[in-house]
């Protein structure tokens, strides 16, 4: 165990579960609240409800991105994720405005 | 990364709880301390030991009184000089009018947001503040610190770290990872429910920390998750700033619909206008709330748009009856009528305002109020025991290695556990010793804080050489006994000044102070026995000889 584990792979796996998960929690709270005030729900309930559920979200990819086997993996979904998820909400908030 | 789920989730609790344990003592430590902040409050400022107060008259005292906060505090405003895009004007604009009171404030706290011109943050607002003594409007000095909500309070969620929200971000990273704590330690451990009824105080110091550490934290495992996470709904704006930067649009139409819907302007007219009586429209809500058949005073009072002609006063109950702060209602300055009345909070609204509520506890329940105190002191003994364990886990082996690692950590550990009651004790004394006309007394109070909690590091790690031998470090036993006489001394020092002694605030049923002066006999009493049972342990060779052996084995 402790020979595949670099110092390296650790500092990234840190900065995956750290960082990596805020930008997918920024996305998912951007993305969540755009779609669900685009859907009609009132704009404090909506801010609301993703700003709580943004703090259990990151907990589990905080803790996922340390159980994933798969580095690349971690990367990928939570920076392509929480970037494709802001441009995505980008996008809503301009066509309702 | 590592060979199972189970030993990805240990290493995460071992090394992100020790690393965090350190902020999490303070953010729990000092949150403990904010459940009695208001009381603590008592017991620094002798002048203001008097019963609670209603909301004075607006017309007669509170009008003129806001009129004397003509600026920001001075922190403040250095603070947003620096993010304007051009220089701050010599006056600012009064925008907002604040008061708030609860039913444990015999003084009223007073603010006036200012606005902050060329700012890059939306409705970017500064704040100056004054207390005053509901009773005759007289304003206390400012120099004096209320060490309740004023220091300890403010600790418990920004380390008092203002520098671009640092300390907030700080506290709640380590929210987060109490969060990711509890989860793992729930997960390493497979026997979670024999743990609940697993003490053996008797086996050796590893076994007994171990069950401690276990036993406080499933105990009060509800209380330290959802403290951990309504501590971060509370700051959700600042950790997600998401809606007011990324998606200013939805903001903007918000903004607009709802004022439409409400009433209420967003901006000011930028036209003079005059207001009708406050007392006037407190009288209207008190008769609306009893006509609803929640009677009570008025809690939180606002002015929106101070000196405008749309200016408009938010009037809200006091929270005394319930969790969730409240609806309020909205009058019209000029005229005093009622423009609008929140409607009743939407479901998620009012799990948010439950969560948030729950942890600022201003309702009046006091068996709650001393149950959340324990939950609080439950997490500092879980994070403490924590400490303990890692070190006499390790500190055998690096000894023998040569390694410093389980030295570095039973000093900063010695700092975080005993030091912060030592310094918190010292602040007490302090404010008891230093002379009343000291200018800038809140100042040295504070100084006398961080000197004191800096020397506790400094004798921690002074002593700390002890568990680079295998020892133990006698810093720990040596700071109970500074917290025996602080705690003894501040209790005397506060009768000597003020006169309050235990005989007289008992009698009199003055809770406020002698509860503080009993918590710090009991804690001056629960370090006289640790510092016993610490000295019997070195005395006992065979204590360490068995810990070693036991040490190996695990």
């Amino acid at each position: 165990m402790a020979a595949t584990r670099s110092r390296w792979q650790v500092f990234s796996r840190i900065c995956a579960s750290t960082l990596g998960s805020y930008a997918f929690c920024w996305g998912f709270v951007a993305l969540g609240g755009a779609s669900l005030i685009a859907a009609g729900l009132e704009f404090h309930e909506a801010s609301s409800l993703v700003s709580m559920l943004a703090f259990l979200l990151y907990l589990t990819t905080f803790c996922w991105a340390f159980i994933a086997s798969s580095l690349a993996l971690v990367w990928g979904v939570l920076a392509w994720g929480g970037a494709l998820m802001a441009l995505a909400a980008w996008w809503i908030a301009r066509l309702m405005a | 990364m590592f060979a199972n789920f189970r030993l990805s989730l240990t290493w995460l609790h071992t090394w992100f709880g020790l690393t965090l344990g350190f902020v999490l003592m303070v953010a729990f430590f000092f949150g403990s301390l904010s459940v009695f902040d208001r009381e603590i409050d008592r017991w620094s400022l002798p002048d203001t030991r008097i019963e609670p107060q209603p909301m004075p008259s607006f017309d007669s005292i509170l009008a003129s009184r806001f009129a004397m906060i003509t600026e920001p505090d001075t922190d403040q405003r250095d603070e947003a000089a620096k993010r304007v895009t051009a220089p701050l004007p010599g006056k600012l604009t009064a925008r907002s009018w604040n008061a708030y009171t609860t039913h444990r404030d015999p003084v009223l706290l007073m603010y006036v947001g200012f606005e902050v011109p060329n700012s890059p943050l939306p409705e970017d607002t500064v704040y100056g503040d004054i207390t005053i003594d509901p009773r005759d409007g007289r304003v206390l000095p400012e120099d004096r610190l209320a060490l309740g909500s004023g220091f300890f309070y403010p600790m418990h969620y920004s380390l008092h770290i203002t520098w671009h929200d640092l300390g907030y971000w700080i506290v709640g990273f380590a929210a987060m990872m109490m969060l990711v704590a509890l989860v793992s330690g729930v997960v390493m451990h497979r026997k979670f429910f024999r743990e609940f009824f697993t003490f053996r105080p008797g086996k050796r110091l590893l076994r007994s920390t171990l069950d401690l550490h276990n036993l406080t934290g499933v105990v009060a495992l509800p209380f330290h998750f959802l403290w951990a996470l309504s501590g971060l709904i509370i700051f959700a704006a600042i950790y997600f700033p998401v809606f007011e930067t990324s998606l200013q649009p939805l903001v903007d139409q918000h903004e607009h619909e709802e004022a439409m819907h409400t009433g209420l302007d967003a901006k000011p007219s930028g036209v003079p206008g005059r207001l009708a009586s406050v007392d006037a429209m407190m009288k209207v809500a008190k008769d609306h709330w009893a006509s609803r058949g929640v009677p009570g005073e008025v809690g939180f009072l606002s002015v929106t748009h101070v000196g405008n002609s749309n200016a408009y006063v938010s009037i809200y109950r006091d929270s005394t009856d319930r969790v969730a702060t409240a609806e309020g209602l909205h009058f019209e300055g000029s005229t005093g009528r009622v423009i609008f009345e929140d409607p009743p909070a939407g479901p998620i609204e009012t799990v948010n305002a439950f969560l948030t509520g729950m942890h600022l506890q201003q309702f009046k329940h006091w068996t709650l109020r001393w149950l959340i105190f324990a939950g609080g002191l439950l997490s500092c003994a879980c994070i403490a025991t924590g400490f303990i364990f890692f070190v006499e886990k390790r500190k055998h082996v690096h000894a023998k290695q040569g390694r410093v690692g389980a030295t570095c950590v039973d000093a900063l550990a010695v700092t975080t556990v005993t030091g912060i009651v030592v310094a918190t004790m010292f602040m007490l004394v302090m404010n008891r010793v230093l002379p009343e006309e000291l200018a800038r007394r809140g100042v040295w109070e504070k100084g006398a804080f961080w000197v004191a909690w800096l020397a506790t590091l400094l004798h921690a790690a002074w002593r700390a050489p002890a568990v680079l031998q295998g020892r133990l470090s006698k810093a720990w036993a040596e700071q109970c006994r500074v917290i025996v006489l602080l705690g003894v001394a501040a209790v005397a020092l506060n009768a000597l000044t003020t006169g309050d002694h235990l005989g007289r605030t008992l009698g009199a049923g003055y809770w406020p102070v002698a509860g503080v002066d009993l918590l710090l006999l009991a804690a001056a009493g629960t370090a006289a026995i640790a510092a016993r049972r610490l000295r019997q342990r070195a005395g006992d060779p065979r204590t360490e000889l068995a810990s070693i052996e036991e040490a190996e084995r695990a």
